[in-house]
């Protein structure tokens, strides 16, 4: 299997992101939507630390502002989050792929609590208070499936070849 | 293996100068659209075109549980012929009511032309099925399946079999948003129906329903008090169930008492909502048959009882955002 190209890349970026919106917004039961993993975040990091060629931020604005408009959340709301985490994971780029998965899943807990508390801080300023301990579930939920989403992205970018 | 592929051929300095300052530049971006989209209605253009450009996504995202229910129709057959069954009982009961409700109305026309006010019973109503996505867990919100090329507009109330459910906040053209009644932002007039004071039901946002703010102390108002919503506002129609009294109670340090309602209607249970018109809802021809009833029992009351129209109408919008 030879590296993947360039467009398929790309296909596999832009197919990748929209499937994450999808699963955004696919119904869960009552008492898991609290805690539905930030999948478009995780996918963004994701392309961020594989793939640094890809450009990211525009991307991450345009996401975010579709979350908005799916969630019917202030315009913008998302995008903010989803700019402050794309730049926190690209900058420390060099420092998550030295650790190994599970290393490099606390490595970026911060960043999904960060991305967390800058949705509650968010809601809070536009009158929207809901102040819960559910608030940072999401953060838990995607540190947990972080390494799952880690290595089926890698076999689904390279089919049949081994890191 | 050894050598890198070529797109990971990049720059001696791999992050160009210019990432901090895009990034800079896109956040004052999202910051302005943030601050303008809760200043005002400015960007709803914006999202209209998002959510049409979003209707595949949701679309998709709707495919699993509707195969889940298509595959959860196939039911045995003494279930179907038990359900039949209540169905049709059920239906035995509604309509034997009806034919009673039909006289009433004629009554109700009757009087309502002795009194020189404009008949408003009969709404036009459209069936819409919820859209099976979810929202943000935070926001009490559905989807429903009908759009502006339905007629939907801004503002429509939204009903259930068993009360009201909320209000349309956003149309796209072949789907539209509720704002249900128990988030925080939604507020609705409404009327006691044992007593007849009118007041308004706020959201808040968590189960325990709807509250009702700034009732005078000795509002006769109890646990166990159907609320019925009032055309104060011109946004509802009059009549519907909007929620039970369970909890009335003093607030400390005020002259004020606030009560607490359950939602009457079934906000998370059910596929269907009705969209009911309500164009002709002028709330000047409700006020007659409404102010007798109302200045019986609460005569001190607070704003929302003593000037209907200036108080009711910014509450029957969502109050921030759209």
């Amino acid at each position: 299997m030879s590296r993947p190209s360039t467009r398929a890349t790309w296909t596999a970026y832009l197919l990748s992101l929209l499937l994450g919106l999808v699963l955004q917004i696919v119904q869960l039961p009552e008492s898991l939507a609290a805690a539905r993993p930030l999948l478009p975040a995780m996918l963004l990091a994701y392309w961020a630390l594989r793939e640094p060629q890809l450009p990211m931020l525009l991307p991450a604005f345009l996401i975010g502002l579709l979350m908005d408009v799916l969630l019917g959340t202030p315009m913008g709301q998302h995008a903010i989050g989803l700019l402050v985490l794309i730049y926190l994971v690209v900058s420390l780029r060099s420092f998550f792929i030295v650790f190994p998965l599970w290393q490099a899943t606390l490595a970026l807990i911060p960043a999904w609590v960060i991305y967390c508390f800058l949705m509650y801080w968010i809601d809070g300023a536009t009158h929207h208070t809901a102040d819960r301990w559910l608030r940072w579930l999401p953060a838990l939920s995607t540190s947990l499936s972080w390494p799952l989403l880690w290595s089926v992205m890698e076999l689904i970018r390279q089919p049949g070849e081994e890191e | 293996m050894t050598s890198l592929h070529d797109s990971y051929h990049r720059p001696l300095f791999p992050r160009g100068p210019g990432f901090g300052l895009k990034t800079l530049l896109m956040l004052a971006l999202a910051l302005s659209l943030l601050f303008y989209d809760v200043r005002g209605q400015r960007l709803q253009g914006l999202r209209h075109w998002g959510a049409a450009a979003l209707t595949p996504v949701v679309w998709a995202a709707e495919l699993p549980p509707r195969l889940w229910h298509s595959l959860g129709g196939i039911d045995s057959k003494s279930s179907l012929e038990r359900d039949n069954q209540n169905l049709r009982q059920q239906q035995f009961v509604l309509q034997a009511q009806l034919q009673r409700l039909q006289g009433l109305e004629a009554e109700n026309r009757r009087l309502r032309e002795l009194l020189a006010s404009t008949a408003q019973l009969p709404e036009a109503v459209l069936v819409a099925e919820i859209v099976n996505v979810s929202q943000d867990p935070y926001r009490h919100q559905i989807m429903l399946n009908r759009g502006s090329s339905d007629g939907v507009y801004r503002g429509q109330a939204v009903v259930d079999a068993y009360g009201v459910m909320g209000q349309i906040v956003e149309v796209a053209a072949h789907s539209a948003k509720a704002l249900l009644v128990t988030d925080p932002d939604h507020g609705v007039p409404i009327e006691i129906n044992r007593t007849g004071l009118q007041t308004i039901a706020l959201g808040l946002g968590d189960e325990r329903g709807l509250r009702l703010p700034f009732l005078p102390s000795n509002a006769d108002i109890k646990a166990g008090d159907l609320l019925v919503s009032s055309s104060l506002g011109g946004r509802f129609p009059a009549g519907y169930p909007v929620g039970t009294v369970y909890e009335v109670k003093p607030v400390a340090g005020e002259h004020f008492m606030e009560a607490y309602a359950y939602p009457a209607a079934k906000l998370n249970q059910g596929r269907q909502a009705l969209l009911v018109w309500n164009r002709n809802g002028a709330p000047a021809s409700e006020e007659p048959a409404a102010e007798p009833a109302a200045s019986v029992p609460a005569k001190p009351a607070p704003a929302p009882a003593t000037k209907p129209l200036p108080a009711a109408a910014p509450a029957a919008k969502p109050a921030g955002r759209p």
